[in-house]
């Protein structure tokens, strides 16, 4: 199966309010987004809470409209654009953080969407724990990803956070594993 | 277990009736107490637009901002219904308003004229029937007064007459960010039912919006720091992450 099949089949197992970490190379990267975003939530009619600390949201949903996958569903909590100077005004399609590391307003910001826009499950994605992990420290990470996961738990919502495989450490690794029900490689397909 | 020793006024802000496990004790005079720009306002006027949603007539007594200002940037507000200042569920009174009526128009008050204004906000609670009031802000109404003992007195009368009507009172009490204790005369703190400090935290460059609950009389609560955010759908409030934190009022 490719990296996309692999994905979807992976996320179908899971019941719902389940973490899992999805690792995977720069090359796969955009067949994991595929996967969660065009295949599963479109197929459970899902929101999609995307929390960006890689890309500025406005670059990924131009290569969603590349691809051909449609991000009409997706809301972004973007934490990048801000240091980037490319932040614009803010609406609940875009909810601008000035840093990622003003953690708590992630939370708040995911928090803010899960109530808002309860007509439907939510699935979060975390993109990704590597950069997060450039600006915060591993003790106030595992914090901030502990209380998401528990907290996302309680609206029934689906988290997924991606963790690049070439910016892995042995750190991040441990940290994933006790945050999230379960870490999965996406090219490996297991 | 549950502390149900007191009815409860829920204020409708979730995180914040977690935080005082189930809302704030009714009848209970409290202080919301901070820095400019924290959230004191907003987050007083979301008390009592969930009150007027609940049925429970809400006054807010203004001394420092118009009326219509408040109004205007309410209507931001998704769980805000403008039908409720129609229907006199919610209800906005312009203190200087109050003064020129009372003859108060002075730079300094008596105690006597502390006394004629207690009976005055005492008599529209009660013949309004009014659960729920703010006063924004305690600070500019004692800026009035001339010692700590019109102070206490104008806070313990106040408190008293509202607390036996059932009227759970919000008192807004302006701090400066350097200011030291939870009151901008130290005797606020001392008298009131119930402190939630509200501020900003700085952390590594960072400016967080944070809530404390410091003491609520006729419950248990949370002590901890929480970080709110002011969103279109209400306040919202995360546990502060721990990490080296410098704080900055």
């Amino acid at each position: 199966m490719g990296v996309t099949a692999n994905v979807v089949s992976k996320l179908e197992e899971l019941p719902s309010a389940s973490s899992i970490a999805i690792t995977t190379s720069v090359n796969s990267y955009f067949d994991v987004l595929r996967a969660i975003v065009d295949v599963f939530a479109t197929r459970h009619d899902l929101y999609v809470f995307y929390v960006t600390s890689t890309i500025p949201s406005k670059n990924i949903e131009n290569l969603f409209g590349l691809l051909g996958i449609d991000s009409s569903r997706v809301f972004f909590v973007d934490t990048i654009s801000h240091l980037m100077k490319e932040a614009s005004t803010t609406n609940d399609r875009y909810l601008y953080i000035e840093s990622p590391t003003m953690l708590e307003y992630i939370m708040l910001k995911v928090e803010y969407l899960a109530r808002k826009y309860n007509d439907k499950k939510a699935l979060v994605i975390l993109d990704s724990v590597n950069s997060m992990s450039i600006y915060n420290g591993p003790k106030i990470m595992s914090e901030f990803l502990h209380i998401l996961v528990t907290s996302l738990r309680s609206w029934d919502a689906y988290m997924t956070i991606i963790a690049m495989k070439e910016q892995n450490t042995e750190e991040i690794h441990s940290m994933l594993n006790m945050v999230c029900d379960e870490i999965y490689d996406a090219e490996e397909g297991e | 277990m549950a502390d149900n020793s007191r009815a409860r006024c829920k204020t409708g802000i979730a995180g914040l009736d977690n935080i005082l496990n189930g809302g704030i004790p009714r009848g209970n005079t409290i202080l919301i107490t901070g820095s400019c720009g924290t959230g004191k306002t907003t987050m007083s006027l979301e008390f009592l637009v969930h009150g007027a949603l609940m049925g429970e007539r809400s006054m807010y007594i203004s001394v420092t901002e118009a009326p219509e200002k408040l109004v205007e940037n309410m209507i931001t507000y998704e769980f805000f219904d403008k039908k409720l200042i129609d229907d006199k569920k919610l209800i906005f009174v312009d203190l200087q308003e109050i003064y020129v009526k009372l003859g108060l128009e002075k730079l300094e008050f008596t105690l006597e004229d502390v006394n004629i204004l207690v009976e005055q906000i005492v008599k529209m609670v009660k013949e309004l029937g009014v659960r729920r009031l703010v006063i924004d802000s305690i600070t500019s109404i004692c800026y009035r007064l001339t010692s700590k003992e019109e102070i206490r007195e104008f806070i313990l009368h106040l408190g008293k007459e509202l607390s036996d009507m059932g009227c759970t009172t919000i008192l807004i009490s302006e701090l400066l960010p350097s200011a030291q204790g939870y009151s901008q005369y130290g005797v606020e703190e001392a008298i009131a039912d119930g402190i939630i400090l509200m501020g900003n935290l700085e952390r590594r460059g960072d400016l967080l919006r944070t809530i404390q609950v410091i003491k609520m009389r006729g419950t248990t609560h949370s002590r901890a720091k929480y970080v709110l955010d002011l969103t279109s759908i209400g306040v919202l409030i995360a546990p502060l992450l721990k990490g080296g934190s410098v704080e900055a009022r």
